[in-house]
């Protein structure tokens, strides 16, 4: 693909600390309002875990002049739409709006972050936390292979390290947060010396940024946001696990820590888990569902982590097939590939998959405005997002296969197994 | 830094800026003279182009016992052709940028071709070799019987499909919609080579089927390539949708699919709906809506926001060109079940019997309107919307009109469509989860049909 990527932005940051970051874009009358705060669920402790998470409820619940639900009525009642969602690393908060609305964006957004305080009341803390609890019960506890997640990250990233403890928080913790620990969690870490703001869309940039300071300037900074210290080696001792569940078919989960996000190395797990799974003529759908059709679904993905990205390859096993049979077969194919068994034809075709994939996601403003949002947060310089193309243009098959045999050893994985509960009985 | 801080009047939301109208992309519509239909639009914000032939040839058309036919014939067609395997067709469309899939949904079936726009010539040849020509060959008709065979049982494992297949086996006795899109484990297992080349021939004629081309590229050349290709045999047109008519109900049903220890409740509540191609349609889609198609409609507020019984609740028509269900679904705290049934009863019965406030339709209208240009932003999207006109006869000004009849619809026209297509007496109301817990909740309702896990469970 010759074409790069068409990211114009600038960048600012205004006295208080919160960095602006503005993409024009005419071709449709839409604007985006996009904020990320640098607060993810490794910001929390054990004990007192889903603090983040539980913000993206408690941030839809009113400030000082929006009222309970208001958020989502004024977006919507001018055709809007808005959402947020939290990881280990980070939250954002977003709306697309017409950008004749720009101003009722930034009004929404500027008042939870500057006045949030007064509306978070305990009686909206019940109401929410009784929705997390739901939301954990049907997300979570109410889907087949729904704990995988939580466990694979448990076994991975062993008691004690920021990303052990699932973003959504256990039950006991989200019933036992208290108002005061709440408001506390909210002060730290939402403030505008811990964000970014983004505008992208069909509006000038220097009246974006006058109207970013004019409803942003007034709220003060925070202290200084205490840092976690993240550990990013490989995990050193193979750690395994076996969850029964509600299911019909078993599935293992082979999982690596990776290099950060940004990093080359990082990138090479991403092609290379194109090149295990992208499509039908990927390596493991080749082997496990075609050839030997042993496995009923595969899939390779790693996480956009920003200090250790999570490689995760998973196969769920086809009726009378035994586990040890398919994770041996994964477990191959990453042997295989560190001693450098790589055909050129299959990488070519998962650079053109990570770079249509890549374009295909630029087609949407909300999704450029995170981008941009993303490489603004983790690395200050939003000018990253386009360079991306790069990357995925010059990986060599020699940094694939060395991201494989120095990341994916067998020493450093964390195997997790789910079986049916009437098997394990 | 530009301007200093500036105070702003924060106790009101702030008046709108000028308003720049949106306007959904031209696009040629071009009929062939074997009856092959053309639409193309150029969208151009990334190299990327999306190609897809469209047949009548969806789950409507699978015969009685045959289940499944519809979707699985249309898994196969890029399984195999008279001269190209499996994977070296997947091959082909990768080494474009893309990909070559094939489907059916219950209103047609089709093949698609995602590529970068630089390819579109190879891109064009294997979409019409992979329609005109596919094999069936016996070797992948086996494997994906077998896949098709395990995500059916699967397919009990997961509350909602569980909840949403009851639902559709009380309201659809009788008709194709009363069975998964997916078939059953019995009809697939029958299936064979020969039902797939009798609903390939049937219903995969170029005579009707329609082709939708999106993205970076010349509508008109590629009209003119596909015309040249595809446009001229003359074939047969498949036959018209048989008409589906579910049975008559006259008093409301209780279901509860048993899943002892379940953490939670998956309820859907509904009755048969109406077809995207009634009138109504478009002021219904208003109505839902304001019901229950947003985060700040009456349903979900009612259940997630004022209650705590459920992380989300929504009502969705499912609209095809019959009748398919208009429903009320969530995932609910079990001890709140009966509630949360009563309380989506009566928000059915306020919605009949009562206006609408005038800010509450205002709202409405101008969310449904207002999210148009959101959702038109991708080539995907174009596509799709490009589609739903191919397939269910709309006018090429169908979406200007569409916005205007939708700024249209008044108090007085929703009160009376609330009341023509929503019936409480015709509901099912459909329960997954523990029944030793549920059924006292739920037997004041009326009497409640236990469906045992064994029997939900295969």
């Amino acid at each position: 693909m010759s074409t790069t990527p068409d990211l114009p932005f600038e960048s600012h940051t205004l006295p208080n600390g919160l960095q602006v970051v503005l993409h024009p874009d005419r071709s449709l009358p839409l604007v985006t309002v996009n904020l990320w705060y640098h607060v993810g669920s490794k910001n929390e402790r054990p004990g007192r875990t889903g603090f983040a998470h539980l913000f993206e409820h408690m941030l839809f619940q009113g400030s000082a002049h929006v009222p309970t639900n208001g958020h989502f009525r004024y977006v919507q009642e001018v055709g809007g739409v808005a959402n947020g969602s939290t990881t280990h690393d980070r939250t954002n908060y977003y709306e697309t709006l017409p950008a004749a609305r720009l101003d009722l964006g930034l009004w929404l957004e500027s008042d939870r972050m500057g006045f949030l305080l007064p509306a978070l009341t305990q009686e909206n803390l019940d109401k929410q936390r009784d929705v997390v609890m739901n939301e954990r019960s049907q997300r979570i506890e109410n889907q087949p292979y729904g704990r995988a997640s939580e466990t694979l990250y448990g076994l991975l990233y062993p008691d004690g390290h920021p990303y052990n403890w699932p973003v959504i928080g256990t039950m006991e913790d989200i019933a036992a947060a208290t108002l005061d620990e709440v408001r506390a969690f909210f002060s730290t870490y939402y403030a505008p010396n811990n964000a970014v703001l983004t505008i992208a869309g069909d509006v000038a940039p220097g009246e974006a940024l006058d109207r970013a300071a004019a409803w942003f300037g007034e709220i003060p900074s925070a202290g200084p946001v205490p840092k976690v210290a993240i550990d990013a080696k490989p995990l050193g001792g193979e750690r395994r696990g076996v969850l029964a569940d509600e299911i019909l078919l078993p599935r293992v989960y082979l999982a690596f820590r990776t290099p950060p996000y940004g990093s080359r190395a990082w990138y090479a797990a991403d092609l290379l888990a194109s090149l295990l799974s992208g499509g039908k003529s990927s390596l493991l759908y080749r082997d496990l569902i075609y050839d030997r059709q042993t496995a009923q679904e595969v899939g390779a993905w790693v996480s956009l982590g920003e200090a250790s990205g999570t490689f995760t390859l998973i196969a769920t096993a086809r009726p009378g097939v035994a586990l040890e049979e398919i994770e041996a077969a994964l477990a191959g194919h990453l042997e295989r590939i560190a001693a450098g068994e790589i055909a050129e034809g299959d990488l070519e075709r998962a650079r053109k998959r990570a770079l249509t994939d890549y374009f295909g996601s630029l087609q949407r403003l909300d999704m450029r405005a995170d981008l941009l949002a993303r490489f603004a947060t983790f690395f200050g310089d939003p000018g990253g997002a386009a360079r991306e193309v790069e990357v995925y243009r010059t990986l060599a098959s020699r940094e694939l296969a060395d991201f494989a045999a120095t990341y994916c050893r067998p020493a450093d994985r964390a195997c997790l197994w789910i079986v049916p509960r009437s098997a394990a009985r | 830094m530009s301007a200093p801080p500036r105070a702003v009047p924060r106790e009101v939301p702030p008046p709108p800026g000028v308003a720049r109208a949106f306007h959904f992309p031209p696009f040629l519509n071009r009929r062939c003279g074997n009856g092959l239909r053309i639409y193309a639009a150029r969208v151009e914000r990334v190299p990327l182009a999306t190609l897809e032939l469209v047949f009548p040839a969806g789950g409507h058309w699978d015969p009685a016992g045959r289940p499944g036919l519809a979707t699985l014939t249309a898994s196969l067609l890029d399984e195999g052709t008279e001269r190209c395997g499996s994977l070296d067709l997947a091959r082909r469309a990768e080494d474009l940028g893309g990909y070559l899939a094939s489907f059916a949904d219950w209103d047609s079936g089709a093949v698609e071709v995602g590529l970068l726009a630089s390819e579109l010539r190879p891109a064009c040849e294997l979409l019409a070799e992979v329609a005109t020509a596919p094999s069936f060959p016996e070797r992948e008709i086996e494997r994906l019987k077998k896949l098709r065979l395990a995500e059916l049982d699967r397919r009990r494992y997961e509350p909602s499909a569980l909840a949403e297949d009851h639902l559709a086996r009380v309201l659809y006795a009788g008709t194709p919609y009363a069975e998964p899109l997916q078939g059953t484990s019995e009809s697939v297992a029958r299936l064979e080579r020969e039902d797939f080349l009798g609903f390939y021939r049937d219903h995969y004629a170029l005579g009707g089927a329609v082709l939708i081309a999106a993205g970076d590229l010349d509508p008109e050349a590629l009209a003119d390539r596909i015309e040249a290709t595809l446009g001229g045999a003359p074939t047969a047109v498949a036959p018209p949708p048989p008409p589906i008519e579910p049975p008559a109900r006259a008093a409301w049903t209780v279901h509860v699919v048993d899943r002892p220890g379940a953490s939670q409740t998956e309820l859907r509540i509904g009755h048969p709906g109406l077809s995207r191609r009634d009138p109504d349609y478009v002021p219904f889609l208003v109505l839902n809506t304001l019901f229950g198609g947003k985060f700040t409609s009456r349903i979900n507020l009612n259940l997630r926001e004022r209650h705590g019984f459920t992380y989300g609740a929504s009502s969705r028509l499912s609209g095809r060109l019959g009748p398919g269900p208009f429903s009320i679904g969530a995932g609910v705290a079990t001890a709140s079940a009966g509630a949360a049934v009563r309380e989506v009863l009566e928000e059915i019965e306020r919605i009949r019997t009562e206006p609408v406030a005038p800010d509450e339709l205002e709202e409405t209208r101008a969310y449904v309107t207002g999210v148009f240009p959101y959702s038109s932003q991708t080539i995907g999207d174009v596509a799709k919307r490009l589609e739903v006109l191919a397939i269910y006869g709309l006018p090429d000004d169908y979406y200007p009109t569409y916005l205007a009849r939708v700024a249209a619809v008044d108090r007085n026209e929703l009160l009376a469509l609330a009341q023509r297509h929503l019936d409480p007496q015709r509901l099912a109301i459909v329960a997954v989860g523990p029944a030793d817990q549920l059924r006292p909740q739920l037997e004041d309702l009326g009497p409640v049909e236990v469906i045992p896990p064994a029997e939900a469970l295969g």
